[in-house]
This record gives C-alpha cells, sequence and structure tokens, in this order.
C-alpha cells in the first residue's frame, strides 16, 4: 500500500509528525518496532534544565550551537510545537500546565528536584516554589515497589522541606502479587479504591496537618485529573503525583494521548513493524522493508520522516567493534572519532560525554547528511532522539525536542 | 535476546492475562526474566508460565524486540517434557483428530451429545473442559474441493483450509475457493494436516514437529513448482510461516521455502491489489461493521490487509477493535475449566466494544475467536473473506 508519509517510530516526535501531516490532508503510516519510549519518561515536557529561565538560555544556545536540533528548527518551532501539545492534552482531557518562559522543578522518585517546563495538572501541585508552604506528606503503597516514601521524604528534608514520609494500606481483595504502576493505576480507576485511600489520607491530614501530599503516579490511567480531583476532597490537602520509576503511567498517558489523536486523524499504527533497510533511488528513499513472518514488507512513500530515536530507542546501536548503526535505514552517523573518544575520564562531566551526542546530522530541513556535510536522502525527515549534536537526558530537552522537530518537519518540508 | 530486556514492564502493561488476573504475572517475569532461572535438566522454577495465551502482544509491543512469547512457549514444552501431557490438553490439543471425529454423517449426532448441559458437566468434571466453553458444531459436509485441477496449468494457488473450515466451517473454505477463482486462479486443495498450532501452544513440541513434517512433505511438491499456499485461518498460516519452523528449530530448505510461499489469504489479495490484478467488481454493501484483528493476525506483522483489501467495497466501513484487544479464547486456552472465565475477563472490552456497535455481525479472520465473540455476545460473525464474496456476488 503506498502512502504519503511513513513514520518511523512512535515515540512523541514520530507521532507529533505523523498528526501533523495527517492534518494536512495526507495518507499517514506509523511504523514501530514496539510502543514507543514514552513508557520510560516521566510524562513531563522537559525544554532545557537550565534553572528558573529556560527561555534566556536557549536564547544563547542557539546562537552558540548551531547544530543544535533547537537551533536547526528554531525557536519559533519549539514555541508552536509547545502550544500545540498543550492544545491537543487539553483536548483530550489531560491538560498540560507551565511554559518556556519559567521553569518548573518537582520532586523525583528519589526526592531530588528536577527541571522541566509542562507538566501535567496531577503534579503541578508539587512544584518547588509551593511546596514550602506548609508541612508535606509523601505517601506510597508498599505493594509498589522501587518507590520508597521515607527515602524521599528524607531526601526533601534535606533540600529544607519539612516533609514527611508514610505507606498507606491497599484495600483488600486487590491484586496482591505484583504490582506494576499501571496495575495499580488501574485500582485507581475503581470508586472504592479511591474512596479507602482517601479516608487514610484524611486520617494522616487530620493528624499532621499537612497542605500538600506526593503520592506516586499511579492515580488512575484514563481519568487521573478526575481522581486527583476526588482525593484532595476526600483528604482536605493538595494531592500531586510523582513520577515512579518504569513503566512510568503518566509517560503512558502522555502515549495515549498522542496514540488517540493520531487514531482519529486517520493515521495508520502498525506496532511490530521494524524496519530494518532501505530501498533508494539516488538521493530517493522510495520503500522501507519491515520484518515480518517469513518474510519482509515492503512500504512505499513519497515523504519519509525517521523517529527512532537514539541509543535509548533503539534507534542507534554499537556493535562489538564500536561501530556506531542507525538501525532502520542505514543512515551515516555523526559521532566520536574512536571509541577512546565516546567518554569523558570524569563521570559527571559538566559537558557530557561525546557519545551521547552522537546521531544523525541533518541540515535545517531535517535532511540526514553524510560525513561530507551531503544530504543522503531528500524526501527523508530526521527528527527527535536520531538526532546529533544534542544529549537529550543531560540537557533535559528530550520531548521539547521531539515536539520542535516532530511538530516543525512539515513546515521544513511543504 | 534476552539481554535486550531492559525490564521496562511495556509488555506486562500489555498483556491481557496480566490484566486480569494474578495467577499470571505477566510477560516479563515468566518470559526473560525466569529464563535465566532455567536450565536443561533442572526442574521448572514458576509453573505460572502456563498461563501464558500466547498470544503475542508481548512480542509486538516490545521497545527492545525480545521474543517473550517464545520464551515462554519453549518454557510450557520444557514443562510438558517434565511433567507429561494431561489427557484434556492432548484431546483438544489434537484438532484434526477431534474434527475428523465429529465431522461427516455422525455429526448432528455429536452436534446433539455436545449440546446436551449433561455430556459438557460431564466434560468438565471429567476432562477439566468448561461447561460453557464456546465448542463448534461439526458439519455434516466436510470441507472438499468439488474438483482437483492438476498442478501446473496457469495460474495455481494452494489453499490451505486448517482444521476448522474442514470439519466445522466448510463455508469459509467455499468463499475461499470462490474469491480466489475470481481472481483468475485455479486453487488446488493437497492433503494436508493440522498446522500443529494447538500442540505447540499446549507444549507438545514432539507430536507438532510431525504434524509440521508432513505438511511440509505435502506441500513441497507445490512449492517448488511455484505455487503459493494461502489460507484463511491467520493462526495456522503463521504456524507455517514462523512458529513452527522457529518453536521446533526447524530449518531445511524445504521448511523455510514453505514458510516463504504462506500467505493469509487477505495478504495474498492486497499482493495481487497492489500490483493492480485484484478484480474490483464489486457491489456496494452500505453497512459499517465491526472488525477485530486476532492476535494471531497481528503477530503476522504485515499491517491491516483486510481493511486495506475491503477499502475498495464502496459504502463498507470498518469500526476496528481497540488496539491489543484479544477476545481471549487463544486457540484452546479459554476451553479450559481452570482458564475460561479468565479468557472471558480478558476478552470483556472487545466484548463491550461490539455490543455497543449495535451491530448485529461482526467480522473476525479466526475461528476460536469468533466462536468465542459470538459465544460472549451473542452477536454472529463471519471470516472477512465471506463478506468479500458476497462483495463479488458469489
Amino acid at each position: 500500500m503506498h502512502y504519503d508519509t511513513i513514520i518511523i517510530g512512535a515515540g512523541l516526535a514520530g507521532l507529533s509528525a505523523a498528526l501533523r501531516r495527517a492534518a494536512l490532508g495526507e495518507r499517514v503510516l506509523v511504523l514501530a518496532k514496539g510502543y514507543g519510549a514514552s513508557g520510560w519518561t516521566a510524562g513531563c515536557v522537559d525544554v532545557w534544565a537550565a534553572g528558573d529561565a529556560p527561555l534566556s538560555a536557549l536564547a544563547t544556545l542557539v546562537r552558540s550551537r548551531p547544530q543544535h536540533p533547537y537551533a536547526l528548527v528554531g525557536l519559533e518551532a519549539l514555541q508552536r510545537g509547545l502550544e500545540w501539545v498543550r492544545t491537543l492534552a487539553a483536548a483530550a482531557g489531560y491538560p498540560l500546565v507551565g511554559g518556556w518562559e519559567r521553569g518548573l522543578r518537582l520532586p523525583t522518585a528519589l526526592g531530588a528536584l528536577r527541571s522541566t517546563c509542562l507538566v501535567p495538572l496531577t503534579m503541578v501541585a508539587g512544584e518547588s516554589r509551593q511546596l514550602a508552604d506548609g508541612p508535606l506528606l509523601i505517601a506510597g503503597l508498599r505493594e509498589l515497589r522501587d518507590f520508597f516514601p521515607p527515602l524521599i521524604a528524607e531526601n526533601l528534608r534535606a533540600q529544607g522541606y519539612a516533609a514527611t514520609g508514610c505507606y498507606l494500606q491497599m484495600p483488600p481483595g486487590e491484586r496482591q502479587r505484583e504490582c506494576t504502576p499501571l496495575h495499580v493505576a488501574q485500582c485507581f480507576e475503581q470508586a472504592h479504591v479511591r474512596a479507602n485511600i482517601g479516608q487514610q489520607l484524611r486520617t494522616h491530614v487530620r493528624q499532621g496537618g499537612y497542605r500538600r501530599i506526593g503520592l506516586p503516579g499511579v492515580l488512575g490511567l484514563h481519568q487521573a485529573p478526575a481522581v486527583v480531583a476526588e482525593l484532595q476532597a476526600l483528604s482536605g490537602a493538595l494531592i500531586f503525583e510523582i513520577p515512579t520509576l518504569p513503566t512510568s503511567v503518566p509517560g503512558l498517558r502522555l502515549f495515549h494521548v498522542f496514540e488517540q489523536a493520531a487514531l482519529a486523524a486517520g493515521v495508520r499504527m502498525q506496532v511490530g513493524g521494524w524496519v530494518v533497510r532501505a530501498e533508494a533511488e539516488g538521493q530517493q528513499l522510495v520503500a522501507v522493508y519491515s520484518r515480518a513472518a517469513a518474510r519482509e514488507q515492503r512500504h512505499s512513500a513519497r515523504r519519509w520522516v525517521l523517529a527512532t530515536g537514539g541509543m535509548l530507542g533503539g534507534g542507534l546501536r554499537s556493535d562489538a567493534h564500536g561501530h556506531i548503526i542507525e538501525t532502520a535505514l542505514g543512515l551515516p552517523v555523526a559521532k566520536p572519532y574512536s571509541r577512546a573518544e565516546w567518554f569523558d575520564p570524569l563521570l559527571f562531566a559538566p559537558g557530557g560525554h561525546p557519545i551521547f551526542q552522537a546521531g544523525i546530522a541533518v541540515d535545517p530541513q531535517l535532511r540526514p547528511l553524510d560525513a561530507e556535510g551531503r544530504v543522503v536522502y531528500e524526501n527523508v525527515a530526521v527528527v527527535g532522539g536520531a538526532l546529533a549534536h544534542y544529549d537529550e537526558l543531560r540537557e533535559g530537552c528530550r520531548e521539547g525536542v521531539a515536539l520542535a522537530t516532530g511538530y516543525g518537519e512539515e513546515q521544513k518540508n511543504r | 535476546m534476552l539481554d535486550h530486556c531492559i525490564k521496562c514492564n511495556i509488555c506486562t502493561n500489555a498483556c491481557p492475562v496480566a490484566a486480569v488476573s494474578d495467577r499470571f504475572p505477566g510477560p516479563k517475569y515468566v518470559g526473560p526474566q525466569a529464563q535465566r532461572f532455567r536450565r536443561v535438566g533442572q526442574p521448572v522454577p514458576d509453573a505460572a508460565v502456563d498461563y501464558c495465551s500466547g498470544c503475542r502482544i508481548c512480542n509486538l509491543v516490545c521497545p527492545t524486540g525480545v521474543p517473550i512469547a517464545e520464551l515462554n512457549a519453549r518454557a510450557r514444552a520444557q514443562m510438558v517434557a517434565e511433567r507429561g501431557l494431561p489427557l484434556r490438553n492432548w484431546l483438544i490439543a489434537h484438532t484434526d483428530l477431534i474434527g475428523r471425529l465429529s465431522a461427516g454423517p455422525q455429526a448432528p449426532l455429536v452436534n446433539a451429545l455436545l449440546g446436551w448441559a449433561g455430556t459438557r458437566w460431564l466434560a468438565e468434571q471429567c476432562l477439566g473442559i468448561h461447561r460453557h466453553a464456546p465448542l463448534p458444531r461439526a458439519t455434516r459436509y466436510p470441507f472438499r474441493a468439488r474438483k482437483q485441477p492438476r498442478l501446473g496449468r496457469g495460474k495455481q494457488v494452494v489453499y490451505f483450509h486448517g482444521c476448522a473450515t474442514r470439519a466445522y466451517e466448510p463455508h469459509v473454505g467455499a468463499a475461499a475457493l470462490a474469491v480466489l477463482a475470481r481472481q483468475g486462479y485455479e486453487v488446488l486443495v493437497p492433503p494436508q494436516n493440522c498446522c500443529g498450532l494447538p500442540l505447540l501452544s499446549n507444549g507438545d513440541f514432539a507430536a507438532a514437529r510431525r504434524a509440521h513434517m508432513a505438511n511440509v512433505r505435502h506441500l513441497w511438491p507445490y512449492v517448488q513448482a511455484g505455487v503459493p499456499i494461502v489460507g484463511t485461518s491467520t493462526s495456522c498460516t503463521l504456524t507455517l510461516k514462523e512458529e513452527a519452523p522457529e518453536l521446533l528449530d526447524l530449518h531445511s530448505h524445504e521448511v523455510q521455502a514453505v514458510a516463504a510461499a504462506t500467505y493469509d489469504i487477505f495478504e495474498f489479495l492486497r499482493h495481487l491489489a497492489e500490483r493492480g490484478e485484484l478484480c474490483d467488481a464489486v457491489r456496494p454493501l452500505e453497512q459499517e461493521l465491526p472488525y477485530h484483528m486476532p492476535c494471531q493476525y497481528r503477530a503476522h506483522r504485515i499491517g491491516q490487509p483486510v481493511v486495506d483489501v475491503l477499502s475498495m467495497i464502496p459504502g463498507l466501513r470498518l469500526k476496528l477493535s481497540p488496539a491489543a484487544s484479544c477476545c481471549g479464547i487463544a486457540g484452546t486456552y479459554g476451553l479450559k475449566r481452570e482458564k475460561y472465565a479468565l479468557a472471558q475477563a480478558v476478552g470483556r472490552p472487545l466484548f463491550s466494544f461490539i455490543t455497543q456497535t449495535g451491530s448485529s455481525l461482526a467480522l473476525c479472520d479466526s475461528e476460536t475467536c469468533r466462536w468465542q465473540i459470538s459465544h460472549a455476545t451473542g452477536v454472529a460473525t463471519k471470516h472477512p473473506i465471506e463478506l468479500l464474496a458476497e462483495a463479488y456476488e458469489l
């Protein structure tokens, strides 16, 4: 079947591009190896991890690092992407709040404060500027592993917040054996669980006079803002979610917002469609092949968006010899010259490790470039984590780059 | 592949069984995690893997490409090798034999017997087949091709009908033959036996190997002559293509050639459409129908061929079941006494999707899924090929 645009990858970058293209009336297919890496993330939109004023830091960035994805697509593209994602999430009943003028800092599952820009409504009461307004309770469930309220509270106390940790009792009759964050989130979709937990919180609030309560980010999958509102009403305190270790329910929620919008827009999604090679005619990519039972499936399109992610997402792999390969199309990878240069001797080197800036170098239209700076395919745009010359984790710009490039891709390639 | 698992639990979240039961801790635990504790010659560490239904959704959603369902199938086979195959599982895994015993002149008697509550109670008590489990009704006139063209003249395909078409649903086979004939193909129906999937999913790998090798022997002459094999049962075709060769470590040239020549019927028709060879003389069908793509069909990893092909029928609107939804039956899984309720719970979101459409007919490619959907919802079900045959006025 022939498509106008085929997107390879189902993370935020790929789905942003898919939605944008579908909105223009194009026939769009998303081919993905599996579900995107969104379930590994906090479910916030990180734009730039630089204190209180990301915007001015970004203005400096685009001048000093012209190869950074933000510099290539321009800050306007980022701004449009952020506005768009807010509209999209609000329409899905899962509002995102914040903005890039003023950075937000929220507690992690270790009690550290993490910078981000847009957070779901369910987390915003945990913003660090407000946390100091009174005694704070961090509550968890023993069934939910990897979330330790006493540890979180202790680390918050070390930063000057009056936090206490406690465990709540899972209502009887609920899952006892294996509790992943999603299973607990499904429990919170049941009224009797909310009522029970709400009562327990109410008792704590009466005894400790807490103004705010931090709970693991498992407060429902589909109706999270309503679950938080109900728990607030029951407990008499402000409730905020703290993202858990993977699988992260807030990450899944954000993915669902995108996935549902894409399906509603008529985007075809093929999960399990693992692209392994490309077929080209000169500088035009004409088809890709995905793994299928007993044979490969050929897909053809006019335009292509590569959104397979970096090392983490699986878009880039290193082999035993230290070669770094781009897994889907076999594009040239911009990387440190030799393996000896991958890492800085200091683990927490201020400049980060060079290997984490490896990726696909692109021109301002996001078309892939080879080592000599020539365009490899004229009808391919690379977006998100697969791009070179930035370090999404250290710079705290994972979702920002995904949106700026994913959403901005189409305006570069009309 | 084991080391590619980063324990992110994306598979656990997508697993339809783990979502409804504490008995199955999820694909990550019984798959990549437990696998590290499984050694040849050592007892199986955790019997929970038997609650894997084999739907393969975990494989599809895994962001790092771990073949989790295969690990589970092999672990179950190891358990069966150690502990033996229970009589109940032996019986329901031999779909070929059961079908041959039930279909034919004796079918009315068999159906009457199996329709009687007393028999079903007895079968539950003695065999462990749940009394409400959706069993198909045997046909009096088992599927067989009317005339048998000779190999090697003009455009030909082999039709792989599978056990269910033969013994229970000959009309599906008739529709397939008619649609293929409409494309100008002569359809060959050589001798064939069960694909072996029920044996694989019940852990009887030795019997599955015999079944697969027998099929390869039957089909090889046709494949050698360049004739493609087309099937209407998505799980049979998946087994011929991939599950049997991979799980049974069969990699001979013949096995690979048979796998590479096997197509689901809509995959085959879509290939014709892409080459401009698909007959498009269809009449409009003003209908909105729910369509459930079976898990075993998704596991082919070829997109949505039914949606692609049926889009040529004017007026027909397909409402797709939610992504990664499963009816729960998983072949023989939902027939088992201890798993029946669980399988119904797995299917609930799909059942409510189908009933909410208000349609009196639903489409689904896999026979056991159709029986489960009809059983749970009371909605009639058809194979999409029957609808296409209608559109061709065949």
